[in-house]
């Protein structure tokens, strides 16, 4: 049987990667390929589901290297003698993170440096936005395709003392973030047009949902909410269950993002899914994934971004007619609708093996 | 028109209301600018100072983190036999891990024990180097006392023309810095040039452009390489150190895309002996420097085509030039 197999430097089941790599595998076997997902750190979760790198046979018909970070793993695709893809989910510019995390910094290099230095070797890539694919063909790939990354919006049952916790403590505009706790998602600037907003119109709260990224950002984060006298209206839920995650979803009044950097964003499409409007800044891959869905801001001034969390506060039809327009964009990027568009491309791809 | 166009459409404009608003609201001083400023001042204050200072020591601490190698290997196992069957390999061969994992750790002190002797030095170095950088120099106080009254503004108009066919097909955004008014910016936008201006004087520009007011190193270090499609050095080749006029050149070509356009205006050096009180000529290490010294620090990084032209009054000029 040919195998289509994949490398992962790190493969974990609650990580988009991951559990991109694992759906891709599932469609690949359901093409009638032999697929295995080989990994160098492997969640204990999954060890027995996946295998470690040094187990990838050599004589592999396909090799699938999912790129996100710098890992010794991406010398072992590049040397494999089988057709080389790089599912690229892009890579941080270590601009953003070098000032943070002195390790992630290294990593990221290697993965931008592992990057250029493959252009020539990879016989096809897909990119999960047209951002990332621009990032691909202006270091000379070719055949590059664009799809979106596999990705289940989650439908749990909202956690009802979550839930009501929320709706207890509401007061004023509820504005809410999902994503890492990371400099390059500008959590900083989120907490600078809250306070703007509060100062110029009414009361309002940031909710940050998302675990810690580089050491030490979390910490000026929360500096800044004390100088700014925020400590009161913006909470840090850090990692929560997909129950807490949904009632989140529903009981605030708007998503706002203003990362600096994303090669997707998909708490976008999760907000929008779950009816919440959303407003980002238009910046990388965030505006080709919001489309046509919420508002996008060409600049994030805090002005701007109060004005338009105000906007969007007091302005019911507007509100409404967000709520129902990200519904409809979230559909684009509904599961089914990309495992068909991997299936389709894999099964042309492939027919030829 | 479809229902996601009339919404795209509607979005857009609400956007554009947005903005509006937004724009009127600075205008009419509504604005908590002060706060705003020292929320940023306070952000700035806690960035860690680059890969230099933390990043290395960081980096430092987690590889001795991941030098200590723990013998106990997990036994978790779905079926209850497994996980009997890798307890009973962990306790047999639990001296020969250890064993091996005590070398491993050991190797792992060995390595990172010059790195932080050679993290020390640097930081020694840099302490040095910064001591002797401001022993050469007039302190900061002192230069903006006696720079007061010094501008070459009034003289930019002649030059806007020349900038605009100079930077027209530039590709990529082009900074102009460090920006004494929103005057050049304004024509260079006009000339249809994506032009964004570097402001470190204390005095906001109130003007519709897009300025950033902060000093101009702190600016280009934030940048990435390669990012601008061109730059227009100003100001700092007036009042300047040598040293600041040269990091500033440096860091501009480091941020510059290949084939990027390039220009720096700069008072002519008599000009600024005539300006100048003779306290001043003689206290202040750095001057503008001469056309002709401009022309070969921009030949010697590689530019081509550069070309210099002179104000109408003599008193100051722009040179020009594209990056291989």
């Amino acid at each position: 049987m040919t195998g289509v197999h994949q490398l992962v430097p790190t493969i974990s089941p609650r990580d988009a990667v991951g559990n991109h790599t694992l759906a891709l595998r599932e469609v690949i076997r359901e093409l009638g390929f032999d697929s295995e997902i080989f990994s160098m750190f492997r969640h204990p979760e999954l060890m027995t589901d996946t295998h470690y790198v040094d187990r990838l046979p050599p004589d592999a018909d396909v090799v699938i290297y999912q790129l996100s970070i710098g890992s010794p793993v991406a010398e072992r695709w590049a040397q494999h003698s089988g057709l080389k893809i790089a599912n690229y989910h892009n890579i941080t510019p270590i601009s953003l993170v070098g000032k943070w995390d002195g390790l992630l910094a290294a990593e990221v290099q290697l993965g931008r440096d592992q990057m250029a230095r493959y252009a020539e070797r990879c016989d096809h890539a897909i990119c999960d936005s047209d951002f990332n694919k621009s990032e691909l063909d202006e270091l000379g790939y070719t055949s590059t395709e664009t799809i979106p990354v596999l990705f289940d919006v989650t439908d749990a049952i909202p956690d009802p003392s979550a839930l009501a916790k929320l709706e207890r403590n509401r007061r004023g505009t509820q504005v809410l973030f999902v994503g890492r706790v990371a400099p390059n998602k500008a959590h900083h600037d989120l907490v600078a047009a809250v306070r703007t907003l509060r100062e110029l119109h009414d009361d309002a709260h940031l909710h940050f949902v998302g675990t810690d990224g580089p050491p030490g950002y979390r910490k000026v984060v929360e500096t800044i909410v004390t100088h700014a006298g925020m400590r009161d209206h913006v909470t840090f839920h850090g990692s929560v269950s997909q129950e807490e995650l949904v009632a989140h979803y529903l009981s605030a009044d708007v998503f706002c993002c203003l990362s600096d950097h994303e090669g997707f964003c998909v708490p976008v499409i999760e907000a929008m899914h779950h009816g919440l409007p959303v407003v980002a800044f238009d910046c990388t891959a965030v505006g080709e994934t919001v489309g046509d869905g919420g508002l996008l801001l060409k600049d994030k001034n805090p002005l701007t971004v109060a004005c338009a969390l105000h906007r969007i506060g007091s302005d019911s039809g507007l509100a409404q007619r967000l709520r129902v327009a990200g519904h409809e964009r979230a559909k684009f990027f509904d599961r089914t609708t990309t495992r068909e568009r991997f299936s389709q491309y894999f099964s042309s791809l492939l027919r030829s093996l | 028109m479809s229902d996601s166009e009339s919404d795209a459409n509607y979005f857009k404009e609400v956007v554009a209301e947005i903005e509006a608003e937004a724009q009127r609201r600075s205008s009419s001083g509504e604005y908590p600018r002060a706060l705003l400023r020292s929320l940023d001042e306070e952000f700035r204050r806690w960035i860690p100072d680059a890969s230099l200072e933390n990043g290395v020591e960081d980096t430092i601490r987690s590889i001795e983190a991941a030098a200590y190698v723990d013998p106990a290997v997990p036994t978790s196992s779905k079926s209850p036999l497994g996980r009997c069957v890798k307890w009973a390999v962990r306790r047999l061969t639990y001296f020969y891990h250890r064993h091996v994992t005590q070398q491993i750790t050991a190797l792992g002190i060995h390595i990172t024990r010059p790195l932080r002797l050679l993290d020390a030095s640097l930081k020694s170095v840099n302490r040095r180097l910064s001591a002797l950088e401001d022993r050469l120099d007039v302190d900061a106080a002192a230069r903006s006392e006696l720079l007061v009254g010094i501008s070459i503004s009034s003289s930019f108009d002649e030059f806007s023309e020349v900038l605009g066919q100079h930077f027209n097909h530039v590709s990529g955004r082009v900074l102009v810095g460090d920006l004494p008014n929103a005057q050049l910016l304004k024509s260079l936008r006009n000339e249809g040039v994506d032009a964004y201006g570097v402001a470190s004087s204390d005095t906001p520009i109130q003007e519709t452009v897009d300025v950033r007011h902060e000093h101009l190193f702190d600016h280009l270090g934030d940048l990435a390489n390669q990012s601008l499609g061109g730059f227009i050095l100003c100001g700092i080749p007036d009042y300047g150190s040598v040293n600041e006029q040269l990091r500033a050149l440096r860091l501009l070509l480091l941020r510059s895309k290949p084939g990027a356009s390039v220009a720096v205006i700069v008072l002519h050096p008599e000009t600024w002996r005539k300006r100048l009180s003779p306290v001043a000529t003689d206290l202040l290490h750095g001057r503008p420097m001469h056309t002709e010294t401009w022309s070969y620090l921009l030949s010697r990084e590689g530019a081509s085509n550069i070309r210099v032209a002179e104000s109408s009054d003599s008193s100051c000029c722009l040179i020009t030039a594209s990056l291989l």
